[in-house]
């Protein structure tokens, strides 16, 4: 006769059995569902409006535009057959792709574009590329008309080098293309009814986002290429997981309660390659990193401090202690992968202890303290400052290191309050984007370190041409400036390692750094 | 209790009022004076100031501190805490389903280690200074003292990674699928309940050992009662009242979030919510966060008052 005590540990041990089944369970591989992780939601579906990086990746596997960034960060036709100029300069002649259809079935027409167009630029939808367009940016889009239901043709006020860029943005939604019935009756966002190799399945807020395979999807031909090429949807579902955690996400990975980590923590690396089930892959992109300087600082305007700091560092162990040695050096504000990263944008100076300390003797520095603004939320950034610090000292420069969270920190860069500032900017596809991001008049932006006429009207230039040879020349000359006036130090575009368990096959991480879940099969463990 | 009671509830829930008010007002300002910007965290390194002036306007940010004050407490008085910056959702109903998931957590281990840590305080206390005594007091300081991620990882990492029997990461409500609901939360609920077991521990053991001391303990051994009546009969009931406050106060404080163990566990809890809405500088979800925490502070407290009869007949509304 069983007892009234053994008859509930029974009962205990039955009910922890049947959880631990549903445990192991729910650790599997999941084979119709590509698992990747997230370290923080979306905000929004709606395109370009509340976005960030995360938002961006996801919504960019549903959201399709007339152009898209390709591999090597050059643009490429992606709803549009063809794209043509005209001689001017002011318009372009978008042919759509014939067969791509909405989510919904419906067929792609001139005149979506332009209903999507319309409210992309009505200032209550809050677009955050509306500037670059209606007037206040590079190129004020005069008219978007369609004159039949294959062709859209745009008309600017004056030639544009960045006008397709622009279009192609992943920070402007990609200037997706989605149908009328994206929107509720009132015209408020709904969700997006695009033409992506996927649609928008269930969004968990806080847990994940799953995405459902469009069956209807017209692929381009050809390779997989950046935002654009072939994007074959090879698993039913992708299902963004959202692991704010970099220990936790790892643990996910290696239980197999995720299938992809498309960037891992440098320091993580090693335990990551120790493992026979994971796949790793590594993949130089467009972000660079750095320290930017307070060119209108009391101390720091004097540029033979500023060379003295840059000659002080000795940047490729620098670089290889930051990355783990999985980036090099490069003291260019192009990044790496660009297709104008060139000799004189990939030449990396020597240590000179000598020379820097002749050129702080010349300046009359005394040894007065130079604050480093860091943060921890990237740990590239504080360790860029504690080893600069380190560095420096040996030159007899005193630098000191504070910390901030990432939203002072970002404050005080967008009101220029700081003396020096390790720094990391989010990805620029084009190297005009690269040096516009930090070059500009301070007294209308702050924000910008490189404050000088030669290089604004260099800038300028090669906004407005075409011609990459011309681009390219324009680029060496504004690289050269910037070496000599040092107002910022950059030091490499980061890299993104991705690490897959091994029966997810094909992953392949790119410049932007984004995940894309197109091409990647799960095979059976 | 008597007619007293009704009053004495009604009193302390219109002690409330005002402070609420103030924390809202502290809260209000504080975050306004902390750096940062919810506008330019949106719109990140290349926000201009035109993007800049657009959203802070779309969002009523650049109106005077006082008069986003006056609205958003207006707002306030008529149920609406607002719509969050960053995800545009509304600030209640986000609340409350987030705060489901730490409550689950919070209400189970917190009960699990009163559970555990009353019986081992007086057993602790009724064999003081024996070998029994000194382990509990040893896992009691030990629990009291590792950092609950700490703990939490580690359980992460032997039960869910090295043996498999949990998932690592992931939550699924109990209203989708109890089962599933239930090996998601099991880790992180034994996790709390293990850091709350030391401190409740002490707390039991201490005030055992000086219900022990007193006169009537040993006048009820003299009249012959056995050691267990006395412990549970005599001693227990009065040794429980400091045991009592302090599982209020640690539920209280709880309940306003486990934001660590949410993170290790990945958990959509009210916690982590207030965490990413500090660093995202999303002043309506703070706001209605702390709002939301400091009610249920006051309103758990209240309650446990309001049971001090039921130990302590002597203790009253009056």
């Amino acid at each position: 006769m069983t007892t009234a005590p053994s008859r509930w540990l029974s009962a205990a041990l039955a009910v922890l059995a049947g959880l631990c089944t549903a445990g192991l369970a729910q650790a599997q591989p999941q084979p119709d569902t590509l698992r990747i992780r997230l370290n923080a939601d979306i905000r929004s579906t709606d395109p370009g409006v509340n976005r960030d990086n995360n938002t961006d990746a996801v919504m960019m596997h549903v959201l399709e535009g007339l152009v898209a960034y390709r591999e090597d960060a050059s643009v490429a036709p992606l709803l549009a057959q063809s794209v043509t100029a005209s001689a001017d300069g002011k318009t372009y002649t978008f042919k759509l792709r014939q067969g791509v259809k909405f989510h919904n079935g419906a067929p792609l027409t001139a005149d979506d574009v332009v209903f999507a167009w319309n409210r992309y630029m009505a200032p209550a939808n809050n677009w955050r590329c509306l500037a670059e367009f209606d007037g206040r940016g590079l190129a004020k889009v005069l008219k978007v008309d369609a004159p039949d239901a294959a062709t859209v043709v745009y008309t600017l006020d004056k030639p544009s080098a960045l006008f397709l860029a622009t279009l192609a943005r992943v920070d402007c939604g990609g200037t997706g293309i989605y149908h009328r019935s994206s929107l509720e009756a009132d015209g408020k966002w709904r969700e997006p009814v695009a033409t992506g190799p996927y649609k928008l399945g269930e969004w968990k807020r806080g847990q994940y986002i799953e995405l459902l395979r469009n069956d209807g999807y017209a692929a381009l031909p050809g390779p997989r290429d950046g935002n654009t090429g072939a994007k074959i949807a090879e698993t039913p579902k992708v299902r963004f997981v959202i692991i704010p955690d970099a220990s936790a996400a790892k643990a996910a990975l290696f239980s197999g309660g995720i299938d992809l980590n498309y960037d891992i923590n440098d320091e993580d690396m090693a335990e990551y390659k120790g493992r026979k089930d994971v796949l790793m892959e590594t993949q130089a992109t467009m972000n660079v990193q750095g320290l930017l300087f307070q060119t209108r600082d009391p101390l720091l305007k004097d540029a033979r401090i500023r060379r003295a700091i840059a000659l002080a560092l000795d940047m490729p162990e620098l670089v290889a202690a930051v990355t783990s040695g999985n980036a090099p050096p490069s003291r260019s504000v192009v990044p790496t992968p660009s297709a104008f990263y060139k000799k004189p944008q990939a030449a990396v100076p020597p240590r000179n202890l000598a020379l820097a300390k002749k050129l702080l003797a010349e300046a009359g520095y005394k040894g007065e303290p130079i604050k480093i603004l860091a943060t921890k939320r990237y740990n590239s950034v504080f360790n860029i400052a504690v080893l600069t610090q380190a560095m420096v000292q040996e030159a007899g420069i005193k630098a000191e290191v504070e910390v901030l969270d990432w939203a002072t920190l970002l404050d005080r860069y967008t009101k220029g309050n700081y003396q020096a500032m390790a720094f990391t900017f989010s990805a620029r596809l084009d190297p005009a984007l690269s040096y516009e991001m930090v070059t500009g008049p301070k007294d209308k932006q702050p924000r910008k370190v490189w404050d000088e006429p030669l290089a604004h009207e260099l800038l300028a230039k090669s906004m407005e041409t075409s011609d990459a040879a011309q681009r390219q020349a324009l680029f060496d000359k504004l690289e050269a400036r910037m070496r000599e006036d040092v107002p910022a130090i950059f030091m490499y575009s980061a890299v993104n390692t991705s690490a897959a368990r091994s029966y997810a096959r094909g992953y392949k991480g790119w410049a932007l750094g984004t995940p894309r879940a197109w091409g990647v099969a799960l095979r059976a463990p | 209790m008597g007619s007293s009671f009704p009053l004495y509830v009604g009193r302390r829930l219109l002690w409330t009022l005002p402070t609420l008010f103030l924390v809202s007002l502290m809260v209000f300002v504080l975050m306004r004076l902390v750096p940062g910007d919810p506008a330019l965290l949106i719109l990140g390194d290349s926000a201009t100031p035109e993007q800049l002036a657009d959203l802070h306007a779309q969002f009523g940010l650049d109106r005077p501190i006082p008069v986003q004050f006056t609205l958003w407490l207006g707002k306030m008085l008529q149920g609406d805490l607002g719509h969050s910056i960053t995800s545009g959702e509304a600030v209640l109903p986000l609340l409350l389903e987030r705060f489901q998931v730490s409550a689950a957590i919070v209400l189970v281990a917190v009960a699990l280690a009163a559970l555990l840590a009353v019986p081992a305080g007086l057993l602790a206390a009724w064999k003081q200074n024996s070998v029994l005594d000194t382990m509990v007091v040893a896992a009691a300081t030990f629990f009291l003292s590792i950092p609950s991620f700490w703990l939490g990882l580690l359980l992460l990492l032997f039960v869910g990674l090295k043996l498999g029997l949990v998932p690592v990461v992931g939550y699924v409500p109990f209203s989708e699928d109890w089962r599933s609901a239930l090996t998601f939360l099991i880790l992180p609920t034994i996790t709390l309940a293990l850091i709350e077991l030391g401190i409740l521990t002490r707390m039991a053991r201490a005030s055992a050992v000086e219900v022990l001391r007193l006169e009537y303990v040993t006048h009820a051994r003299a009249k012959g009662l056995s050691e267990r009546r006395v412990l549970l009969r005599h001693v227990l009931p009065n040794a429980f009242a400091p045991t009592w406050t302090m599982i209020g106060l640690v539920l209280g404080n709880l309940l306003g979030g486990i934001a660590v163990l949410e993170t290790v566990f990945t958990l959509p809890g009210l916690g982590r919510l207030l965490v990413d809405a500090i660093f995202a500088r999303d002043y309506p979800v703070v706001q209605g966060c702390l709002l939301f925490t400091a009610a249920i502070y006051v309103l758990v407290n209240l309650v446990v008052d309001l049971c001090y009869p039921l130990f302590d007949p002597r203790v009253s509304a009056s």
